[in-house]
């Protein structure tokens, strides 16, 4: 089997939202919606404080909120993990935005362009799409360069064609993105060597983003 | 998208800030581009992986923006103001060229290219690092065929950059910028250095590599950056106050830790440490040859420096005999007289300077800095060494580096000598795991920094000062910004006058001072990926002083502050829509340590939009319609494209009467660079580079470190003694004053042999008081720091990049400390008033605990009143409030970005 997940190294993420921009590129999000983003958040109080960048978004978790909430059976959960939403079957309800603990699913209602609703750039109109009108929208871990790559013999996380946009573009090294039930993949192995937590992990959803702080030892 | 699109990659480079190049591909679909990703075949060849920052990511919908100037325009309101309407109306790119060319060609018919007060009349200002350049196409070699040009109205060189890193940085050790050995280092104190967010790709990614390996780094500075963030440790230090912290840390290892814990050989035979220092201060010399004496422990005698086998003595007192030459050459004979090596004078003058002193100081406990100071000690691994491409160099994981603010204006000089002696200390200079410089600027050539190495007097490598002895120095400006008056420093090659005093080139146009003369302005100023109207300081006075600029010509991306104040408007094809071959690879600023060299191509990825127009052609353009056509392309031929055309067994020069298209000047640099890179074997043209987008050789790695070539060349650094400094200070002071100019005094002060802590921080309070202020009345430091999503990028207009902007703090107002807010009275995103003693900014509070309570931070440069998107961001600069002031400009000519301010809540 295989199960897709990602791992953030919190030691080498420096919060420049590279990442935000590349997953915009890709998915051609509107503007103000940023399926990867990556928190600035401060620990402490002066002068014993410190800041941390946390990479957040959709978490794929293994027992998601979001679809057991879905009434229309658009968000599911993939074999491999990954939790999709099919655009034409979803209602736009917005009942997984409520059930979602990490506010990762957007809805834009109206086309919503960079430089006005009415302005449209040339390569907004290219790239938009009138079936994410009205719909949940959230991270897919980039799926479609997944199933490309993987059906070229490509590997996730390896091969740049195959692996999520926001991993290919962090320029700190800290994001990767692999196969957890292979026990030599990069992710294993990063998971192996240091350690690690997941995000509001005690709500049991088996969030699949592990955050990286320490060498193990 | 259609499954018909037709979809292609072009590889291309991104060069928006300082820290590039780097290199990417853009995805363009039915020509129309679409994404940037990194360019993953360069992965092996670019220190980043061949990754590229947000910034490129926002070159898509830079290139898309509507609010571009897309046609040539000029202005039909003759009346320049903030609230004056420009009346900018479309007109063709003929009647544009011809425009410009009229003012031009009446400049030639006059028959003189300088003005009644020796100004040139043809003036340029390009934004900041130099980043302009790799945009420009052929439009240096149009600025080479004129010849004199005014490049001294600055954007913000000076004033927001790392002045003093730059001047005595390359004077020491050829270091325009300085950074660690950041691959190989083990422990990094950084002062204010915010390499996360300033260092470009190759800085947060070797960085990054860093600490995974598990480097310690230090980040001392008085609000909580990006970068300290990322650090080990942060340490809030009161502002302007590093010098003080440097000088303990070297108390600590000069007078708590055992001698033998330094390298002492390093110092012996690398640097100055045993030349002796006579009575007047200067050092004591062989009468004969001149050279400068050390006390040679062997022998027991006073010895030349360079003679073989000599052990020179590091301290005590001896009597010896010689002559001391100082200014202007005045000399005293000695016999038989008490003298010191520099080191010995180093350790009397370091010994007040205790860890509890710098604690009264720096408001940063003794026991931390004890700490730091051992920590770096026993990091230095003093005595390993190393093999770097078959040859032994010594290994010394540990560097000290130093950020905006610290590194520029008072104080700057002390930091940047502090640093320099510390890794002396531990041997740690220029060798593997250390101190590094990246580039040189100031010394020629600029893409090879060994190459500039060449020996100067006394054992040091040469540097090309401006002469301040009588028959020599510049009694008068020669640009508008006197660099070549007063900075010796500054030098005078490509660079130099962009590292002169460049507010002064403002300042003067309101009120010049005595020995100055009639402050003219230029007849024509060209102004290129710079907006000095919100990037300079006091920027109501800089756009008051722009109104009065007879003819302005702007190359505008959109219309902007400065732009406001143009005449003519040029829409130059965009970073995606035009041609240019850049060199790349070597060591370059902030982090570029490649291990190879070569050439990238920046090519139209989708064509281009509106009536822009390539770069070079313009230039040609206006070489034509100037009668500059032949010296415009023999300045190609010469390299004004980046490289000579010819070289050993290749010739790829363009005929000098002709006119050529861009797309052959290009292919003539592209062949001529194909060749140098393979040494003759190849000349593939602009059609290679289109497909590849760059070609590579390597660069051996024992290039990055400058020490090895100094040994090879016998030289030293020049450390820590500074008698030419001091020589050249007292030359500059008398020749100022028998020209009776005295309001250049402070400066002189600088030019010490060895620096003392001075109450930098009081002047900015003294500033205030002068400015008719009471110093409680403003009792905040008000700082600023860099974007990494905007600085030096001129993308300010880019909607997406102030979305993810937006996701770092401070990008929304101004950071204030949470416990000073809550005093205040003020919540979360109240509206604040800021004022210095000019004028006061308002924004939204944002609040924060990594700031000191005496601190205050406005993030980047906004406050922008007609650029597009950006006028309406609210978000505060700093740039307003902060006074152009002589009493706060440095020896160098550079000023630091603090200023006294209040703080009061306005409304919720």
């Amino acid at each position: 089997m295989t199960k897709w997940a990602m791992v953030a190294d919190l030691r080498r993420c420096v919060g420049c939202q590279t990442c935000t921009a590349a997953c915009k590129h890709a998915n051609a999000t509107a503007p103000g919606v940023q399926w990867r983003r990556v928190l600035d958040m401060e620990i402490g109080q002066f002068p014993d404080v410190r800041r941390v960048f946390v990479p957040v978004g959709c978490m794929h978790c293994d027992d998601p909120p979001c679809v057991s909430v879905c009434p229309s059976t658009a968000t599911r959960k993939r074999e491999d993990g990954i939790v999709t939403i099919d655009y034409d079957i979803c209602i736009g309800c917005a009942y997984c935005f409520q059930a979602c603990p990490y506010q990762a699913r957007y809805k834009v209602s109206k086309p919503t362009f960079a430089y006005g609703d009415d302005n449209a750039t040339e390569n907004e109109r290219v790239r938009f799409k009138a079936e994410m009108m009205n719909v949940a929208q959230k991270c897919t871990f980039c799926v479609e360069r997944i199933d490309e790559g993987t059906a070229k013999g490509l590997t996730p996380g390896v091969d740049p064609e195959a692996t999520p946009a926001c991993v290919n573009s962090c320029i700190a090294g800290a994001l990767h993105f692999g196969d957890l039930d292979d026990p030599n993949s990069n992710v294993s192995r990063l998971l192996e060597e240091n350690e690690s937590f997941r995000m509001h992990e005690e709500l049991g959803t088996g969030p699949n983003i592990h955050y990286l702080w320490d060498k193990r030892s | 998208m259609t499954a018909a699109a037709k979809v292609r990659k072009v590889p291309t480079y991104c060069y928006q800030c300082v820290a590039g190049p780097d290199l990417l591909t853009v995805k363009v679909v039915d020509g129309v581009a679409t994404e940037v990703e990194p360019n993953f075949e360069a992965a092996d060849i670019h220190p980043a992986a061949g990754k590229v920052c947000v910034k490129a990511f926002g070159l898509v919908q830079k290139t898309y923006n509507p609010n571009r100037v897309l046609t040539p325009m000029k202005r039909t309101n003759p009346r320049k103001g903030k609230d004056e309407d420009p009346g900018f109306v479309p007109i063709s790119w003929d009647e544009a060229l011809d425009t410009i060319a009229a003012k031009l060609n009446a400049i030639k018919a006059s028959g003189n290219v300088l003005d009644e007060s020796g100004f040139p009349r043809v003036a340029a200002s390009f934004g900041g690092g130099g980043t302009p350049q790799s945009y420009l196409g052929t439009f240096p070699a149009f600025l080479a065929a004129w010849k004199v040009i005014d490049f001294s109205f600055g954007s913000g060189q000076g004033v927001k950059c790392y002045h003093s890193e730059h001047l005595y940085g390359e004077l020491w050790h050829r270091a325009f910028t300085v950074c660690p050995d950041t691959p190989h280092t083990k422990y990094v104190v950084s002062f204010g250095a915010n390499i996360e967010a300033s260092g470009g790709v190759c800085g947060v990614y070797r960085h990054a590599e860093a600490r995974a390996r598990g480097v310690t780094r230090i980040q001392v500075e008085p609000h909580l950056s990006v970068t300290a963030g990322c650090s080990a440790e942060w340490v809030p230090i009161k502002p302007k106050t590093d010098a003080a912290f440097l000088f303990a840390m070297m108390n600590v290892m000069l007078h708590e830790r055992p001698r033998q814990d330094l390298d002492l050989n390093f110092l012996k035979h690398h640097t100055a440490s045993g030349y002796l220092v006579a009575p007047n201060g200067f050092y004591l010399r062989d009468p004969e040859s001149r050279k400068p004496l050390v006390w040679d422990t062997i022998r027991g005698a006073a010895v030349p420096f360079d003679m073989p086998g000599i052990e020179p003595a590091l301290e005590g007192a001896f009597v010896a005999s010689g002559i001391e030459v100082g200014a202007d050459d005045d000399a005293w004979e000695h016999t038989s007289t008490t003298v010191s090596p520099g080191f010995a004078q180093f350790l009397d003058h370091l010994r007040p300077y205790t860890p509890e002193w710098a604690e009264s100081v720096c408001e940063v406990p003794a026991t931390t800095i004890r700490r730091i100071a051992n920590d770096y000690l026993d990091h230095a691994e003093v005595g390993a060494t190393v093999e770097v491409d078959g040859r032994v160099l010594p290994y010394r994981p540990v560097a000290i580096t130093l950020g905006k603010t610290v590194s520029n204006g008072w104080g700057g000089y002390e930091c940047c000598w502090a640093r320099t002696m510390i890794a002396c200390l531990v041997g740690g200079l220029e060798v593997p795991g250390g101190t590094l410089g990246t580039t040189v600027r100031l010394n020629r050539s600029g893409f090879a920094r060994l190459s500039s190495v060449r020996p100067g007097a006394d054992g040091f490598m040469d540097y090309p000062m401006n002469a301040t002895d009588a028959e020599h120095w510049k009694s008068s400006p020669t640009t508008r910004n006197g660099y070549r008056m007063l900075v010796p420093l500054a030098a005078n090659t490509a660079w130099s006058q962009a590292l002169g005093p460049t507010h002064l080139a403002w300042m003067f146009v309101k009120n010049p001072p005595k020995g100055w003369p009639q402050h003219s302005l230029p007849d024509v100023w060209f102004i290129y990926r710079t907006n000095p109207a919100i990037s300079f300081w006091d920027t109501p006075q800089v756009s008051d002083a722009m109104t009065k600029f007879p003819f302005v010509v702007a190359f505008a991306y959109t219309h902007d502050e400065t732009n406001h104040m143009a005449d003519i408007l040029l829409p130059d094809a965009t970073d995606l829509e035009s041609t240019q071959l850049i060199r790349v690879g070597g060591t370059k600023f902030i982090e570029q340590f490649w291990d190879y060299h070569g050439f990238a191509l920046r090519q139209p990825v989708a064509g281009v939009r509106g009536d822009a127009r390539d770069f070079s052609w313009i230039a040609t353009e206006l070489a034509e319609r100037t009668g500059l056509l032949e010296p415009y392309n023999a300045a190609i031929n010469r390299g004004g494209a980046g490289i000579p055309l010819n070289g050993e067994g290749w010739d790829f020069r363009l005929d000098e009467t002709a006119k050529h298209s861009v797309e052959d000047v290009w292919d003539a640099v592209c062949r001529a660079a194909s060749a140098e890179i393979t040494e003759g074997e190849s000349t593939e043209g602009l059609d290679w580079y289109k497909e590849h987008g760059y070609r590579v050789a390597p660069f051996p790695r024992l290039e990055w470190y400058l020490f090895p070539r100094l040994v090879d060349s016998g030289l030293r650094f020049e450390m820590p003694y500074q008698e030419r400094l001091w020589r050249i200070g007292v030359e500059l002071g008398r020749r100022l004053h028998e020209r009776d100019i005295h309001w250049w005094d402070n400066q002189l002060s600088e030019y010490q042999a060895m620096p003392k802590w001075k109450d930098f921080p009081g002047l900015w309070e003294k500033a205030v008081v002068k400015a008719g202020g009471k110093t409680e009345d403003f009792p905040f430091w008000l700082l600023t720091a860099r974007s990494m999503q905007y600085a030096w990028g001129g993308n300010v207009g880019v909607q997406m990049i102030r979305e993810v902007a937006e996701n770092v703090a401070g990008h929304r107002g101004v950071i204030i400390n949470a416990a000073t807010a809550e005093k205040l009275g003020i919540e979360e995103g109240d509206l604040v008033e800021v004022g210095s003693t000019l004028r006061s900014v308002s924004g939204k509070a944002v609040l924060r605990h990594g700031i000191r309570p005496d601190t205050l931070l406005m993030i980047g440069q906004f406050g922008h009143w007609a650029t597009p998107l950006a006028k309406n961001f609210d978000t505060p600069s700093m740039n307003s409030l902060t006074p152009m002031d002589l009493d706060l400009t440095d020896a160098t000519g550079s000023g630091a970005d603090v200023v006294r301010v209040f703080l009061r809540k306005v409304r919720r």
